[in-house]
């Protein structure tokens, strides 16, 4: 993003403004109460003399923009206002001289002269500070845009529930003398979660981190839970590039966990399939619900919420999160669009 | 001093195990895995401490713990938590002992140190803050044993002077609550049918007329209880609906 809220002078899309401003410019200076002659004929003149001052501006600002762009926003403003001005002085004084010298009517009507520096001045002087506010103004609206989606994103981020963190953080500790070589292996599953959960949320990882990532937390859960979680593990390697977002994976896991299996006694079976169907690879997660009407409280649809709305963000699309429940199972099952090999 | 574990974690059993191991004059009794089986321990060891976790499946600690209660010399309880946000205030608020996990053995040996029974008035008003959860099952007793009713087997509760009547599929049961208490903790599964009586919605099956009184017919009973005539109305809409 840049710092200053002149735009680029030099790019296309800010020169196409300019020329449309200029020509709305020109359309109202010809309809005004006019002299006399064709309204015609003066739309094409006044057009021509506005483009040429328009356009020049708009090379000046081009070369100086460099410069301005180090400046604060007052200075900046000032200093391009007058830059504009000085190209108005200049053009309208070449025009005057060129009509006067060879005569060329053509570009500068006799009924025009009269004052045609200072008038053309003042009405310079005017669109260029409505135009150097439009700028700005839209500046400070593309910034704000920026600034709202990425605290909704933020607000978004996947969050790891603290029972999971402090349950595993005692797992590992009552592995530590019985078995530490799976102690340490739980840390680092741990760490690898925190420290994606930590990330930019912006950013997306490739699929195979994120199935890795998945898989980890499914290792700390097996060893939490013991024989009461089951995981029928069947994930297709990926072999083609697949960006997606973080963390969307193991937080419908968590899910299948935390109302699936522990509200469970006698626990229960995970199925985790993973398979590519045509452009799209295909997550299919499914979980047994509790028998007894104990469901947990809290936050599973805002969850899923999120994670859509997350994808959402990320692919700029829909339906790529679909959740079922039929009976006692619960299915999500997750669609990600793949892209060929960068 | 004799110990009962329960934890729905076998490594964090294990853990607990390990830690009172290492503490003088303390005995493991034994170890469970959830509520009823913490129950169904505690009757059989009987042990003079329950180390009980907060969150387990089937019927959870906060639970456990009330039935607990309801035992011949009910043990003390220390509840063991990983996370309880708010819920832990609560804990404080009522002086009920609590101990966050991963547990240091130092904390678990003050706490064993001075520890002590939860008396009832606390332990209703916990279950009331955590989100309020109704029981899975009621608990009382009957010759000295500890009973325990599925909460949905239950067909009807009947106020009789101090006492509330239970009557479920196997028989019945005597219970020191009031029926407005568990009106309100069961509100959803039971309908009132009288000032003393209510009987859970998927028993309804008739209405009769006997003896010049509007009775109720349940599924799973041969008990007529009375309906009366304020609660009529709603009941005959609640058989309309098909419910």
């Amino acid at each position: 993003m840049p710092t200053t809220f002149l735009p680029d002078f030099c790019g296309l899309r800010v020169v196409f403004a300019v020329v449309v401003i200029g020509e709305m410019l020109a359309l109202m200076l010809s309809l005004a109460p006019a002299v006399g002659g064709d309204r015609w004929s003066d739309l094409g003149l006044v057009s021509l003399y506005v483009q040429w001052v328009a356009l020049t501006g708009i090379g000046v600002l081009c070369f100086a923009r460099r410069h301005l762009a180090r400046l604060d926003d007052v200075p900046a403003a000032t200093a391009a206002y007058l830059l504009l001005l000085g190209v108005i002085l200049g053009v309208s004084l070449i025009a005057l001289v060129l009509a006067d010298l060879l005569g060329l009517d053509v570009l500068l009507p006799m009924g025009w002269r009269d004052g045609f520096v200072w008038r053309s001045l003042a009405i310079g002087a005017i669109a260029a500070a409505v135009s150097l506010r439009y700028f700005y103004v839209r500046h400070q609206w593309q910034r704000q845009v920026l600034a709202e989606s990425r605290a909704h994103l933020e607000a978004l981020q996947a969050r790891i529930r603290p029972h999971f963190l402090f349950n595993s953080l005692n797992t590992a500790a009552s592995l530590t003398r019985s078995r530490p070589e799976v102690a340490e292996r739980t840390i680092e599953d741990l760490a690898e979660l925190f420290r994606a959960s930590l990330a930019d949320p912006s950013s997306g990882v490739p699929l195979e981190v994120e199935l890795e990532l998945a898989r980890s937390y499914l290792n700390i859960e097996q060893l939490r839970l013991g024989e009461r979680l089951r995981i029928d593990w069947q994930v297709d390697e990926v072999e083609e590039e697949c960006a997606m977002p973080a963390l969307i994976v193991q937080p419908l896991l968590e899910n299948a966990v935390y109302h699936g299996i522990e509200p469970r006694a006698e626990g229960g079976t995970i199925h985790v399939r993973g398979t590519r169907e045509n452009d799209h690879y295909v997550l299919v997660m499914e979980n047994p619900l509790p028998t007894q009407e104990t469901t947990r409280s809290g936050g599973n649809r805002m969850a899923l919420e999120n994670i859509g709305a997350r994808l959402e963000a990320f692919f700029g699309g829909d339906g790529l999160l679909e959740t079922l429940r039929v009976e006692d199972r619960f299915r999500a099952t997750l669609r990600l669009p793949m892209r060929g090999r960068a | 001093m004799r110990v009962l574990v329960v934890d729905d974690e076998p490594l964090a059993r294990e853990r607990l195990r390990r830690q009172l191991r290492d503490l003088p004059d303390l005995e493991v009794a034994g170890e469970a895995g959830n509520g009823a089986e913490a129950l169904a321990a505690a009757e059989r060891l009987r042990p003079d401490v329950v180390l009980l976790d907060i969150r387990m499946p089937g019927m959870d600690g906060l639970e456990a713990a009330r039935h607990l209660a309801l035992l011949e010399t009910p043990p003390a309880v220390i509840f063991t938590t990983a996370y309880g946000e708010h819920a832990l205030e609560a804990f404080d608020h009522h002086a009920v002992d609590y101990l966050l996990k991963p547990i240091r053995s130092e904390r678990l040996a003050a706490a064993l140190a001075n520890c002590a029974r939860v008396n009832r008035a606390q332990l209703s008003a916990l279950s009331e803050i955590e989100g309020g959860t109704a029981r899975s099952h009621l608990c009382a007793r009957r010759h000295g044993d500890l009973v325990m009713v599925p909460i949905d087997e239950v067909i009807f509760f009947q106020a009789d002077q101090k006492y509330v009547r239970v009557v479920y599929a196997q028989g019945e049961l005597l219970l020191e609550e009031s029926l407005k208490a568990l009106h309100d903790e069961f509100g959803e599964r039971f309908v009132r049918i009288h000032r003393n009586a209510l009987i859970a919605r998927q028993a309804l099956r008739a209405l009769v007329h006997e003896g010049g009184c509007l009775k109720v017919e349940l599924e799973g009973s041969d008990e007529r209880p009375e309906v009366s005539r304020r609660h009529a109305a709603a009941l005959r809409a609640l058989l309309r609906g098909g419910g």
